[in-house]
């Protein structure tokens, strides 16, 4: 069965890129629009790996990934991050992975490929 | 009437004139109350007694008695007025050698002292004896007592223009980078509005890239598209650097080590552009509160420009050392140096000289540097610019050599 990797982003031509992109390097992809949107869809949905982007209106990327952490322990989750240097932020420690945002997207690839093996 | 004089000085010392105006109008008064043909005004400088005013001056007057000669010296040592009756032509008085008595008849030095130092000597001639009565002998000590205050005053006066003048310049200083760090915080919030739109045209331009035929002609405008792109991005990267939130973790850090530290990681860069690099350590540690990441950063866009601006090779001389109660890190290189039409330009953000510059080099150098509590500055020296950070020093000795010697 395919992995499959929920992208939380509030940017619609963003979760478009990431799917096609993501798509096209073997994966299954599953979109939300907001952090709440994402919960939902863990509750109902068997996830992989969640791609969160941390600046989104209302519930931001850290809270999502502070509730995703308490109930999944497991779930591998990668911060997208405006910031080169996020990292020093205590609340995202907890994450598996975080890459800063760049139109350039072979270190997201890479990441993910890392995280969920080689093959889908 | 006889207590005119001391208010005529002190109405003087409180006045706005310059000190030698001060001074010859002071000679005046104590000329019209005292029975005198001249009033000399000596005062204490590098050791010798200069004669800075004074009233009659018609009269011959001796402009500097070195340490220890004449009759105003002689003063100066005893601490007490002396009163010299003698014949005009001699030009001496009991032993004591002085040109200035010469024509004298009669001649009395009164010291300026106050608070435990002499600050001069007034010095009043006349060809013939004058007679001085008791209670003037009194107002002659008072009034010398009035000058002295006078001197007093102007010295108070010039320290603190001078640190008024210390003030107004920092003031500036903190004007200029409060505005600094406020167009950071603007460039950055633009910069993150700008940054998902853009990462979205510059992926789905590399899409596009990807599925036409290779020997599309569109292809090499997508091309050209997406490393505009990435120039925009790096700008934007560097704009995000200036963020508030991006607070400094201060930790007592070796600034030795940190030069050290950012000078290796270019050392590909000297090899291959022909550049030499003198160190000069400091031989002791140099602790600084300091981030040291971000400190690196500061570091790395100073020595980025040295290396551009010496693309054909030279020499970057970096020294460290502990100075004044700072941590002082040094880069000077020999590359041509700024020009001085854009000395005041180069900290001013996008400010670049350079077909490819971005600008932000030295104004994030400078925001980091700031958030230290520390200074950067720029200029020029024999062929090329020199920049210089300064830090707090950290260090147990610094008590010591910080407190200004008073
Ligand atoms: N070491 C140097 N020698 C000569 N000019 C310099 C040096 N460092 C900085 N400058 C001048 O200051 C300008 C601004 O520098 P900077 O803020 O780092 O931006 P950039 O390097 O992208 O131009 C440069 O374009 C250059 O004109
Ligand atoms: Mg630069």
């Amino acid at each position: 069965m395919k992995k499959r990797i929920l992208v939380v982003d509030d940017e619609e031509g963003l979760r478009l890129l990431y799917k096609e992109e993501l798509e096209d390097e073997g994966w299954e992809v599953e979109l939300a629009a907001s952090g709440e949107e994402s919960l939902e869809k863990l509750e109902r949905d068997s996830i992989d790996l969640v791609l969160l982007d941390i600046k989104m209106p209302g519930m931001d990327g850290v809270e999502v990934l502070r509730r995703v952490k308490e109930k999944w322990k497991e779930l591998p989750v990668i911060l997208c991050t405006a910031y080169p240097h996020y990292k020093h932020d205590f609340g995202t420690w907890a994450s598996d992975a975080y890459i800063t945002k760049s139109s350039d997207l072979t270190e997201l690839k890479q990441t993910v490929k890392d995280i969920l093996g080689k093959r889908p | 009437m006889e207590y005119d004089i001391i208010e005529k000085v002190s109405d003087l010392a409180a006045s706005d004139l310059p000190l030698d105006s001060k001074l010859a109008e002071a000679a005046g008064i104590l000329l019209e109350y005292f029975p005198f043909d001249q009033c000399l005004l000596y005062l204490e400088e590098e050791g010798a007694l200069k004669l800075r005013a004074e009233a009659n001056g018609k009269a011959f007057a001796v402009k500097v008695y070195a340490m220890g000669e004449g009759l105003p010296w002689h003063a100066c040592e005893t601490g007490a007025p002396v009163e010299a009756f003698k014949a005009p032509e001699a030009a001496s008085w009991e032993g004591i050698e002085d040109n200035g008595l010469f024509g004298a008849g009669h001649a009395l030095a009164v010291p300026l002292k106050g608070s435990g130092r002499v600050y001069g000597v007034i010095y009043f001639k006349s060809a013939e004896r004058k007679p001085l009565s008791l209670p003037k002998r009194r107002m002659c000590r008072i009034a010398a007592l009035q000058v002295v205050s006078l001197l007093r005053c102007a010295q108070l006066s010039s320290d603190h223009r001078r640190v008024y003048d210390e003030l107004l310049q920092m003031q500036q200083k903190l004007v200029d980078s409060e505005k600094l760090l406020a167009l950071g915080d603007m460039a950055a919030t633009l910069a993150h509005e700008i940054r998902n739109p853009l990462l979205s045209i510059g992926a789905y331009a590399a899409r596009l890239r990807r599925q036409l035929p290779p020997d599309s002609p569109g292809l090499k405008y997508l091309e050209q598209m997406s490393a505009d792109i990435g120039r925009i991005e790096r700008i934007m990267n560097g704009i995000i650097r200036f963020l508030k939130d991006n607070a400094v973790e201060l930790k007592t850090e070796d600034l030795d080590s940190i030069a050290d530290e950012s000078l290796a990681i270019f050392s590909d860069e000297f090899l291959a552009h022909n550049i030499r690099v003198e160190r000069l350590g400091a031989g002791q540690k140099l602790p600084v509160l300091a981030d040291r990441e971000q400190m690196k950063i500061a570091f790395d866009n100073l020595i980025a420009n040295a290396i551009q601006s010496m693309e054909n090779g030279g020499t970057l001389f970096v020294s460290t050392a502990f100075l004044g109660g700072f941590a002082v890190a040094r880069l000077s290189d020999t590359g041509g140096g700024i020009d001085p039409r854009y000395l005041g330009y180069i900290f001013n953000p996008f400010f670049t000289t350079k077909k490819h510059g971005t600008g932000l080099g030295l104004p994030i150098a400078s925001s980091i540097v700031m958030r230290h509590k520390g200074q950067l500055e720029a200029g020029n020296e024999g062929p090329g610019a020199v920049f210089t950070i300064k830090i707090p020093y950290a260090g147990a000795r610094e008590t010591a050599s910080i407190t200004p010697a008073s």
